[in-house]
């Protein structure tokens, strides 16, 4: 047994002995350089973390399988060194590692961006549903006003938060692109290829639901046209403030097209809420025995109110009488309590009327007081009375003196 | 007599000496030529091998004229004194060179038998020949085996 192991032994040792002396350092060096290049390939082409830490091993087994060799290889590599060649491998796999760190975090924002699209997307639908669900009730409802009433009230109440999300929405976008830098912007339009939604795309939905919720109407007064207007000019406001950079960080191969789509559908969506608002208005201020002249746009409404106010003045500076006082009480009240207390607001920030349009409806709103407001007679009569008693006192004392 | 004739042949002893110490009889020794590792080089059409690392270009015709088998690649080494070593798989022989003034003189013909993958690697200033497709080694030197 152990003189078998003993020959076992020797056949090793001279079969190894063998192997290293058929070594040719020609062969050596070339299967270093192959090796090498090989490395260098698999590490330019190293795509993850997990790949890297892989060739940070396969680097080092090169180093220990060739440690050996170093001086014939140092010939034979010359001007380079064997140390350099295992150096300047670790230094690309660094640059790869710091590559595939940058790709990873973009890969990580990008999911995040999808995951953050996709929640949004999420809660509109909900929201949209909800809302829908509710026209639907109003619309069976339609007999029963009480019933109706409350549906509309609750209908509003779902459009209004909706209007709340989208406005938080919009101010979370203004704070990441506002004072986007040209890096991140860059960053993103490499990641915007990879993205299946984007949120040009969610903003175009949500212009398209307002679009359809202005189209359908259901039951909206002019003070919920004229909220869709506020929502309509803020979120111009801030499309105009982040529409381009945005545009050329989701969309790069065609940033202009991509900004002026969704600036159509703002003004197309303007128009629908414009569709219904002047009616809307003119029939509000009609309920309150105000009968503007007609109008289709913010200027026109302007001048509807200024004619109307301008027309009530010189009645009233002309007649003078009961009723045009009662007009102006009534178009007063309606003016301070409803339009300006209840509308003001929406009304500047939808641009349909400027807070000097309003200022300047106060003031001849004032001249319209002093001119409506009925004359008095006490005046004249207390002259009279005043007269005839100095007459009488001139007559006593000259008949005294008599 | 004797006298002048004396001084006249050590001024020409003298002038020799002088004329030789000014002249290109300056020696650098211990010189070492190997060169750390074999180059393989492919011939060209023509024959000609150019080693470009080392600066060496010559043709191979007569030497495969010697042999009468092709060369696919030729595989060449110095020694430290300075003697090109050249085979190719399929010779039968080392061919050891000593160079001179644009020429290549055949030092010695070392045979050895066809040799299938012949590597030569410098081993302590000598030359050693592996034939990887049998394990076979020799040690050359420019005389012959060793």
């Amino acid at each position: 047994m152990t003189s078998t192991i003993s020959t076992l032994a020797a056949l090793l040792f001279v079969a190894s002995t063998t192997v290293v002396a058929q070594q040719s350092d020609h062969q050596v060096q070339q299967d270093f350089r192959a090796d090498y290049q090989e490395l260098v390939q698999k590490v330019d082409e190293a795509s993850s973390s997990d790949e890297v830490a892989s060739l940070v091993d396969e680097i080092s087994e090169l180093e220990a399988e060739y440690s050996g060799y170093a001086d014939l290889l140092d010939q034979a590599l010359y001007p380079d060194t064997f140390e350099q060649r295992i150096g300047d491998l670790q230094s690309r796999l660094s640059v790869t590692q710091d590559n595939i760190a940058v790709i990873e975090d973009l890969n990580e924002r990008i999911a995040e961006l999808e995951a953050e699209i996709e929640e949004l997307r999420s809660q509109l639908s909900e929201m949209d549903e909800d809302s829908d669900a509710l026209r639907e009730r109003m619309e069976r409802s339609a007999a029963n006003e009480r019933r109706l009433s409350g549906l509309v009230s609750q209908y509003r109440e779902s459009l209004e938060n909706r209007d709340a999300f989208v406005s938080e929405l919009l101010d979370d976008l203004m704070r990441r692109y506002e004072a986007m830098d040209a890096e991140t912007q860059s960053e993103i339009a490499e990641a915007a290829e990879s993205l299946e939604d984007d949120p040009l795309a969610l903003l175009e939905t949500i212009i398209s639901e307002y679009i359809n919720l202005a189209d359908r109407d259901a039951g909206l007064e002019a003070a919920d046209f004229l909220r869709m207007r506020a929502q309509h000019g803020y979120f111009d406001t801030i499309w105009d403030k982040i529409g381009e950079r945005m545009a050329s960080a989701y969309a790069p191969d065609r940033p202009v097209q991509a900004e002026q789509e969704i600036t159509d559908l703002l003004s197309a969506w303007e128009a629908s809420v414009n569709n219904k608002l002047w009616g809307a208005l003119s029939s509000a201020f009609n309920q309150n025995g105000i009968e503007l002249p007609e109008f289709t746009s913010d200027d026109t409404f302007n001048n509807a109110l200024n004619a109307f106010v301008d027309d009530a003045i010189a009645v009233a500076q002309e007649q003078n009488e009961e009723a045009d006082y009662e007009l102006y009480r009534s178009f007063s009240d309606y003016w301070n309590n409803t339009v300006k207390a209840q509308w003001g607001e929406h009304l500047i920030a939808g641009n349909v009327l400027s807070q000097s349009d309003i200022a300047a409806i106060d003031v001849k709103l004032g001249d319209w007081g002093q001119h409506a407001a009925p004359t008095s007679n006490l005046m004249f009569i207390l002259f009279l009375i005043s007269l005839a008693v100095i007459i009488g006192l001139i007559v006593l004392l000259v008949t005294k003196k008599n | 007599m004797a006298k002048p004739k004396l001084t006249t042949l050590s001024l020409c002893v003298a002038l020799l000496f002088g004329a030789a110490a000014c002249g290109p009889s300056l020696v650098l020794e211990d010189v070492d030529y190997s060169q750390p590792i074999e180059s393989v080089i492919a011939p060209d059409d023509n024959l000609e091998v150019h080693d470009q690392r080392y600066a060496v270009k010559f043709n191979i015709g007569p030497i495969i004229e010697e042999e009468g088998v092709p060369a696919e690649e030729v595989r060449l080494i110095r020694n430290r004194a300075g003697y090109y070593f050249l085979t190719a798989s399929g010779f039968n022989n080392v061919y050891v060179f000593e160079s001179a003034e644009s020429e290549l003189k055949l030092e010695t013909k070392i045979e050895i038998g066809e040799l299938s993958q012949p590597a030569f690697n410098l081993r302590d200033g000598n030359i050693e020949l592996v034939d990887l497709g049998t394990g076979e080694t020799y040690t050359l030197t420019h005389e012959g085996l060793r």
